[in-house]
């Protein structure tokens, strides 16, 4: 059987990329633009480019500052999410009374978006005492319902012989997760670092409201911050933009074959 | 190991240390759902049906905050009209993403390029998404006014995101600009689970190729859309990000969405009795949509629980 | 509320034994400054601070600064965590509506005690902030609002003098619009087109702020001039849709006739507009001299840990010493009325358009409207808003806004 020529399929994809990359070009066309950013009608290319604005937005800003919030916050994210979730998604493959309770419990709790609570959540930080600290941001962040299952699907499809076979050897359910069950689930931890990442290093609503004096605030606080002070839009906005995309964007790139996998794997099964 | 027997004390016993062991395991996790989930939630049904501020001691008042929602809150049905909107147009988004997955679930040379760079939007910083679209639908330096103006089908710039009409459209288009190539992903996936053989054995069948997608390919594509439309659904209630960053709810309440009310009257006026009914209306239809959802693509949500 | 009072004495605890001077970290008393907007101010401010604590020892200001709409939102956050700032800068009505929450100091005492202090201020500005009797803020930095006038603009369409009432404002807009001109910009945040009503006999509020007024006649009538103006291009659209950068952007570009605005505004489209000199850009009274006040106030939050500190630190910022560096740093008046003298004194000799434009500001105090002491005005204002916004800019008949505004404002009267 013959099949139809690729290239309107080439044709259509390619305009599609087109169409979803234009508003990156345009930011960083923007973002390199030495003259006035209103001058009509806007360059295609950027006119004069030099990197000023970035210079800018370094003097401007406590950037570092800001980015080892961000960096900080991320990490304690991570890490909490690779250890609770691990565990949970463990003590999920075994059987107990009541698990279909907490099974249950927890995929309500999948339907309950965390910034539909935020005023009691905030109470609640509060009472702990960890408001404007890195603690109090990462503390809502620290564990995952999908990400457990993402962990639960991954564990269950290795073989129940492998698990017996070591638990013979002697070693402690830990042991186990660690050695036999974690390198063979490699997708499910790339998908948990890089949900978690995207999710914790994106986080905004909840850093807006915990965080209290400026030298706390993270990246997405701090650009929120900048479009404000700045009411009339200057190139650095875009500059700032850039830098605080690009860590994300790399990370993800190159981590994307994982982390497409993981999440086709994992997210749609459970 | 002789002491392993039926008559040793119960903490000793298999049963109970696997138990024991489970608890621990799942405890770490279960604390955090229940300070940030299940507490909050019980918290501001609680805190709705009363009267209640930082500076004055909480007070039972029954339903007054839904009766001052549902019959005179003009603000509060534009948020929820917004809000609907917003969740209405999610099929179109998981429709254009479907199409996409279909042109990238084959044999194309590259796709694996074009599956990266449709899907490049979904991991940026959402907050930098709102100012990028901002900044293109800005009425001077904006792509959108550029583009349409020199092609000569606008001779007035125009105001997207001071327009009454024009806002709300252009923030979901943002939204959708964001979320596409997660849809995507997820469709892919329901895609590349159908098994070929089913689509040989249509076609030596000589079923053709709109009635092999109708028959086949939707049906089994279910469990994904539903899952596509749970996320359109549960992006109104995030999506406070990028509201906030590119008109704040406004002109006037045009773009203004649940959540981001829920913040202004909360935060802003120091509203929090307010603000929770508002939350307990907002979680009410979440459940109420899911519920929808689930029912139309089939009931079969529950493979979830599998 | 234990476990962190267990936690907090073992940290200080801890704290007492490594420090060696453990005598100092008892006495040390730490008060919270909020600012909203002065971020462009930080060197002076830390200057400020630093003046305050070296003649105070034992005294720490931490300084905190909020943009626009962040400010009500870090306050609220801070009373829920129950630690509010002491001294809080926060714009017009919203001290009294902190006020009639019960987050704000009674500053009346102080007010008492003290005669000296407050004899400094301009007391129409000062009762900006009496509710329901009581002094709560004391005036930061003061404007109202006034009618900028583009000179070439009027002498094209062959005026000569800005208008004197209401319909002298609709003709010679009308006059000055066509082509990409237009006749006339108000802002319209925070009440400030209220005067476009005032002028008319139109009382938003009965005098003891129960009733809504403002269904009448006149008021139908004034909308619906204020629409067929709006729809034929003598009012810029944007005095009803654009906040603050838009309005005086257009203002800046020379197309516009006319703008009703505060102070600051002179300011910013100064910076934008080339064009503005003394020949080309008048300042004057708004018809009938009314005018809507945009006022910073320093307040002290009720749940202050040091009052007489932070009421030290507010005395200290307003006296005429920093009062005067505040005035010179940002180009504004203060309410204080020795250091506005200077300062008017000052621009008149170096800068004649902007001493026109700073000496509406001291004139005709008794004669600031749209701003009512009420507990809720924001809401009240949200009521009462979006229904004038849909008539003028010709969604809504203006009948049927208001009376929908009527309903709307009445019911927030009633709920207060």
């Amino acid at each position: 059987m013959r099949r139809a020529p690729t290239w309107p399929r080439h044709a259509i994809m390619l305009a599609v990329c087109l169409l979803m990359l234009v508003p990156f070009y345009w930011v960083i066309k923007t973002s390199l633009t030495g003259e006035n950013i209103y001058a009509w009608p806007p360059s295609i290319i950027p006119v004069n480019p030099h990197l000023f604005n970035y210079v800018d937005v370094w003097y401007l800003i406590p950037f570092p500052r800001y980015l080892l919030n961000s960096v900080i916050v991320t990490i304690m994210a991570i890490s909490g999410n690779l250890l609770f979730n691990t565990a949970a998604g463990y003590a999920l493959t075994k059987q107990f009374p009541g698990k279909r309770w907490i099974v249950l419990l927890l995929l309500s709790c999948m339907l309950i978006p965390f910034q539909a609570t935020i005023i009691p959540a905030y109470l609640i930080t509060s009472w702990l005492g960890v408001l404007n600290s890195w603690l109090g941001i990462a503390l809502p962040m620290l564990s995952t319902i999908i990400c457990i299952f993402i962990f639960k699907a991954s564990f269950e499809a290795v073989p129940r012989s492998l698990i017996d076979a070591a638990r013979v050897d002697g070693l402690s359910e830990w042991r186990i997760v660690v050695r036999i069950l974690l390198p063979l689930s490699k997708p499910a931890i790339a998908t948990n670092v890089i949900l978690n990442f995207i999710w914790s290093w994106n986080a905004f609503l909840w850093p807006l409201i915990v965080v209290r004096s400026p030298d706390m605030q993270t990246l997405p606080l701090g650009l929120a911050r900048f479009l404000s002070v700045m009411e009339d839009t200057t190139g650095a906005l875009f500059a700032f933009v850039v830098m605080v995309l690009v860590p994300g964007l790399t990370i993800f790139l190159m981590a994307q074959k994982e982390f497409i996998r993981g999440l086709t794997s994992g997210a749609t099964k459970g | 190991m002789t002491t392993a027997s039926a008559r040793s004390p119960w903490y000793q016993r298999k049963q109970t240390r696997d138990i024991a062991l489970v608890g621990c395991f799942l405890l770490p996790s279960l604390a955090v759902f229940f300070l940030y989930r299940i507490l909050p939630l019980g918290w501001n049904a609680m805190l709705s049906f009363q009267s209640w501020s930082p500076l004055k001691a909480a007070k039972w008042i029954g339903l007054e905050n839904y009766e001052e929602m549902l019959l005179d809150d003009d603000v509060f049905w534009d948020a929820l009209t917004n809000t609907l909107i917003f969740i209405g147009c999610s099929p179109i988004a998981i429709a254009l993403a479907l199409g996409i997955a279909l042109l990238v679930n084959s044999d194309l040379k590259g796709a694996a390029i074009y599956r990266t760079i449709v899907f490049l939007s979904y991991p940026l910083m959402t907050v930098a998404v709102g100012i990028i679209w901002r900044w293109l639908y800005d009425v001077r330096g904006g792509f959108f006014n550029y583009v349409l103006r020199s092609t000569g089908a606008i001779d007035e710039p125009v105001k997207f995101l001071q327009s009454f009409d024009w806002a709300l459209p252009c923030v979901i288009a943002a939204e959708f600009w964001q979320v596409l190539g997660f849809y995507m992903i997820i469709l892919l996936t329901g895609l590349q689970s159908i098994p070929q053989h089913l689509y040989e054995a249509a076609r030596v069948d000589g079923v053709p190729a709109h009635a092999r997608f109708l028959r086949i390919t939707l049906p089994l594509l279910r469990p994904s859309i539903f899952l596509c439309i749970v996320v359109g659904i549960l992006n109104s209630f995030t999506s406070f990000d990028l509201v906030y960053v590119m008109t704040n709810g406004g002109p006037g309440h045009a773009t203004e969405l649940l959540i981001t009310y829920i913040y202004k009257a909360g935060f802003g006026q120091t509203r929090f009795d307010y603000a929770a009914a508002l939350t307990v209306v907002q979680f009410l239809l979440l459940v109420v949509l899911t519920v929808i959802a689930n029912k139309l693509s089939g009931g079969n949500a529950g493979s979830l629980e599998r | 509320m234990q476990r962190r009072q267990l936690l907090k004495s073992t940290a200080a605890l801890s704290a007492a034994a490594v420090l060696p001077m453990p005598a100092i970290a008892q006495s040390t008393k730490t008060i919270t400054f909020l600012t909203w907007n002065l971020v462009h101010l930080e060197k002076h401010i830390k200057d400020w601070i630093a003046g305050f604590q070296s003649t105070r020892s034992g005294v720490t200001v931490e300084w905190v600064d909020k943009k626009g709409p962040e400010l009500p939102v870090y306050y609220a956050t801070q009373l829920a965590a129950n630690t509010p700032p002491d001294v809080l800068d926060i714009q017009g009505a919203l001290g009294l509506e902190y006020a009639a929450q019960g987050a704000l100091m009674d500053l009346t005492p102080r007010f008492a005690a003290e005669a000296a202090v407050k004899g400094r201020y301009d007391q129409d500005y000062l009762s900006n902030w009496v509710f329901e009797g009581k002094n709560y803020m004391v005036p930061y930095y003061v404007s109202k609002t006034l009618l900028f006038w583009n000179k070439t603009r009027f002498k094209e369409a062959g005026l000569d003098k800005p208008p004197a009432s209401f319909d002298d404002i609709m003709a010679a807009a009308d006059k000055i619009k066509g082509g990409d001109k237009t006749g006339m910009l108000t802002l319209n945040f925070d009440w400030l087109y209220w005067p476009l009503m005032q002028m008319n006999g139109v009382e938003l509020l009965s005098k003891d702020l129960k009733t809504a007024t403002f269904k009448t006649a006149k008021a139908e009538e004034v909308l619906a001039k204020l629409a067929a103006a709006t729809k034929s291009g003598a009012i810029n659209p944007i005095s009803w849709t654009g906040r603050w950068v838009e309005p005086n952007e257009a203002f800046a570009t020379g197309n516009v006739g006319m703008l009703q605005a505060h102070a600051p505004a002179f300011f910013w489209i100064k910076g934008k507009g080339p064009w503005i000199n003394g020949d080309t850009l008048g300042a004057a009274q708004v018809p009938g001299n009314w005018a809507t006040p945009n006022s910073h106030g320093l307040g002290i939050s009720k749940g202050s840990k040091h009052p007489d500190v932070a009421w030290d630190f507010v005395k200290y910022l307003t006296d005429n010493d920093v009062g005067t560096q505040l005035a010179r740093t940002a180009s504004v008046l203060t309410g204080n009325k020795e250091i506005d003298k200077a300062t008017l004194a000052k621009f008149e000799k170096d800068d004649p358009l902007a001493y026109q434009v700073l000496k509406t500001q001291v004139e005709h105090t008794d004669k600031m409207c749209g701003n009512w002491r009420l507990g809720n005005d924001s809401r009240v204002k949200d009521a009462f808003w979006p229904e004038f916004q849909s008539a003028v800019l010709g969604r809504k008949d203006p009948k049927t806004a208001l009376a929908d505004a009527e309903r709307r404002v009445s019911r927030e009267l009633r709920r207060a």
